[in-house]
């Protein structure tokens, strides 16, 4: 039983990742029907800059504000240097396609990774690089039995939920939300209503990679490691998240990545590792063969 | 009269001495020649230069002891460039040069082409950077030797160390489903077998993990219900890294048993001091842990020439492919390549830098020294000595 109830808490952390950087994938799908490649990368980016900003002067940051400062000031820098990234590959990679239509925005996306992924092996090198300890808080507290839970970990899960929460809510809540909830609907007749399209660009292309970003501070401290090609791995479950949630739709995507994230520690703590991934596509499969949207996937009208 | 005679004299005493001269240099000049292919550029030319630079040393220790069947020894290098077919073009420059013994090489593929070349020239090759079980094991080379390990060594070593010294008796093996991870568990599972058939060891856990991710809790929490008392680690350190420090953190205490592929710069700043302190690794003996008392001698020569320790195992391996050679041509009475090939197969008492130089029948190490290294408190790799 107590095995049990770990490997939940397990998948629910890693869940809990796979959600984040699933957001970001969906938002964007959402509203512009692209599948932004450059996800991941700019996950990673997010990682290195929280690095940057904890190793800089020696560690001032951390020295300055303590180590929770010094992880709020790594993880809010992060996000705005993210979502400032984000605007401007809107800008360069995506905007001047728009109007060639999908396929080269998709090829666009691919470039994007590729120049992001490898613009940051040739700042930070190719090698592993660790978060420094020093940087990382530390404790953890007895959760259940001998179940052992770092604190940094419990607050990963409340902060992400919590973000999950706040997205959730100005999406389906409120007024702009409605805004965007309509322009992923229906864009022509949305602008037709007056809904500013760049608006609705500006706030996607912002708080989808600033997400990534948060979940890339907090995948650093967590797992101290991050290498230029970490968000490969994190991006392919997070678009397999974003599938098996349904595409396009963010409470689908969270449910996706938790559900991913569970499936995983169920299957590799109580089966087998090796067939961990099997498994997981497999069930994805399945589930795409029954609901082809998704879990909670609207059907999409064939326009005509 | 008097003057004949000091002219004669002069004559003799000067004669003499030229002859004696030619005599002298006749001696220096008779050498034995030994080659050595080395990577002194491309990939591996750190290594290549370590090699080369230890083999020197290792020659000079010998020609100061009066060298092999009293003649000097003198070291042809080629270069092999760290890849397969600049190695086929060094194998034919050595062998065009009428050499009969070389030492080659670093790298088991760049190896494998040249000793199939000296095989069938007749040419005793000893390899000093090869440790695929494939170069010995799928076909014979009647003139290849190595004074490496091979690949299954350490799990051979492993489930010695496991058994004898850590008296396991629940083990987990962990691997990563590729190539070189797999092939040590397999092997590790291959030595223990006998052990699990007597009762005396039970495998609690045999799988492996998916290199690359970052979150293994789920395997934490398997490993902490199935409790075993050692727990063999058979990939890279990038993964060993993130699992040691995710299981510390998880309050699991089990002995982590680590390959050599893990105990690296990169695994101890991942990991962190808190998480590597007691975990155990296995690995060929570091130049700098080596006790023997020819290895002081050669360590010594070579601090003096080179201020520094030779950078890898590898280079003294083939320093000893030098000291083996050197061992055999002395047994062997002659340089003549089936006789110094026997002589290899046959000796006893031949001693090099890393232990007793015996070999097998198809021409592997025995009893190749493998240690268990420990991280200290303060993080620092020192020998495994005990409890």
């Amino acid at each position: 039983m107590q095995v049990l109830l770990e490997q939940l808490v397990n998948g629910l952390t890693i869940g809990t990742f796979y959600a984040l950087v699933a957001m970001g994938y969906s938002m964007v799908y959402g509203i512009m029907k692209l599948i932004n490649f450059a996800h991941g990368d700019l996950f990673t980016l997010g990682s290195y800059l929280g690095y940057t900003l904890l190793v800089i002067g020696g560690g001032w940051v951390t020295t300055t504000f303590g180590v929770w400062g010094g992880v709020v000031v790594a993880v809010l820098g992060a996000m705005l240097g993210i979502g400032i990234a984000g605007l401007l590959l809107e800008r360069v990679a995506y905007a001047p396609v728009y109007k060639a239509g999908r396929l080269p925005l998709v090829v666009s996306a691919l470039g994007a990774s590729i120049f992001i992924s490898n613009g940051i092996m040739a700042v930070w090198g190719p090698r592993f690089q660790a978060y420094p300890a020093t940087s990382i808080p530390s404790g953890s507290i007895l959760l259940f039995g001998d179940f052992r839970i770092t604190i940094l970990k419990l607050v990963t899960i409340l902060v992400a939920f919590a973000l999950m929460a706040l997205i959730y809510f100005i999406v389906e809540k409120t007024l702009f939300g409605a805004a965007v909830r309509a322009m992923a609907l229906d864009r022509e007749t949305a602008t037709l209503m007056g809904i500013d399209f760049r608006k609705i660009i500006l706030f996607v292309f912002f708080v989808g990679p600033a997400l990534g970003a948060l979940a890339g501070v907090f995948a650093g401290l967590n797992y101290t490691r991050i290498i230029f090609n970490l968000g490969w791995s994190y991006g392919l479950k997070a678009f397999t998240a974003v599938i098996l949630g349904g595409i396009g739709n963010i409470p689908g995507a969270m449910l996706g990545g938790i559900m991913l994230g569970l499936m995983e520690a169920l299957f590799e703590g109580l089966v087998s590792g090796a067939w961990k991934n099997v498994f997981v596509f497999i069930i994805l499969i399945i589930i795409l063969i029954v609901r082809p949207t998704g879990l909670i996937g609207e059907k999409i009208a064939e326009k005509v | 009269m008097n003057r004949r005679v000091f002219a004669m004299v002069t004559l003799v005493v000067t004669l003499s001495a030229l002859f004696a001269g030619c005599a002298g240099q006749g001696a220096q000049t008779e050498t034995i020649k030994i080659g050595l292919q080395a990577p002194l550029t491309g990939d591996y030319a750190a290594e290549g230069q370590w090699a080369k630079q230890s083999v020197e040393v290792a020659a000079e220790l010998i020609n100061a002891r009066g060298g092999v069947l009293g003649k000097q020894i003198e070291i042809v290098v080629a270069d092999d460039a760290s890849n397969p077919k600049d190695s086929a073009l060094a194998a034919q420059k050595l062998i065009a040069q009428g050499l009969q013994e070389v030492i080659a090489s670093y790298g088991s593929s760049v190896t494998a082409p040249a000793a199939d070349l000296y095989d069938a020239n007749k040419v005793v090759s000893v390899g000093y950077g090869c440790t695929a079980v494939r170069l010995t094991m799928d076909k014979q080379r009647p003139y290849f030797f190595r004074t490496a390990g091979r690949d299954d060594t350490q799990s051979e070593f492993f489930v010695k160390f496991a058994t004898e010294v850590l008296n396991a008796k629940r083990i987990a093996i962990m691997h990563d489903n590729q190539d070189y991870g797999k092939g040590v568990a397999d092997d590790a599972m291959r030595f223990l077998q006998p052990y699990i058939d007597s009762g005396q060891v039970e495998v609690v856990y045999f799988d492996a993990i998916t290199p690359g991710e970052s979150d293994y809790s789920a395997v934490i929490s398997q490993l902490k219900e199935l409790k075993p008392d050692v727990w063999f680690f058979t990939a890279y350190y990038a993964e060993a890294a993130l699992l040691l420090k995710q299981a510390r953190e998880a309050g699991l205490t089990t002995i982590f048993v680590g390959n050599n592929s893990v105990p690296t710069p990169e695994f101890e700043k991942i990991a962190g001091v808190d998480a590597i302190k007691g975990s155990i690794h296995l690995n060929e003996p570091m130049p700098q842990f080596l006790d023997f008392p020819e290895s002081h001698e050669f360590l010594n020569a070579y601090r003096a020439k080179y201020n520094e320790l030779p950078g890898s195992i590898w280079a003294v391996y083939a320093a000893d492919a030098l000291n083996a050679l050197a061992a055999a041509i002395e047994k062997a009475g002659s340089t003549d390549p089936d006789q110094v090939a026997n002589a290899m197969r046959t000796m006893t008492d031949a001693r090099g830098i890393t232990g007793p130089l015996l070999f097998t029948e198809r021409g592997d190490r025995k009893d190749i020294p493998y240690y268990a290294y420990i991280y200290n408190d303060q993080g620092v790799l020192e020998l495994y000595s005990g409890q």
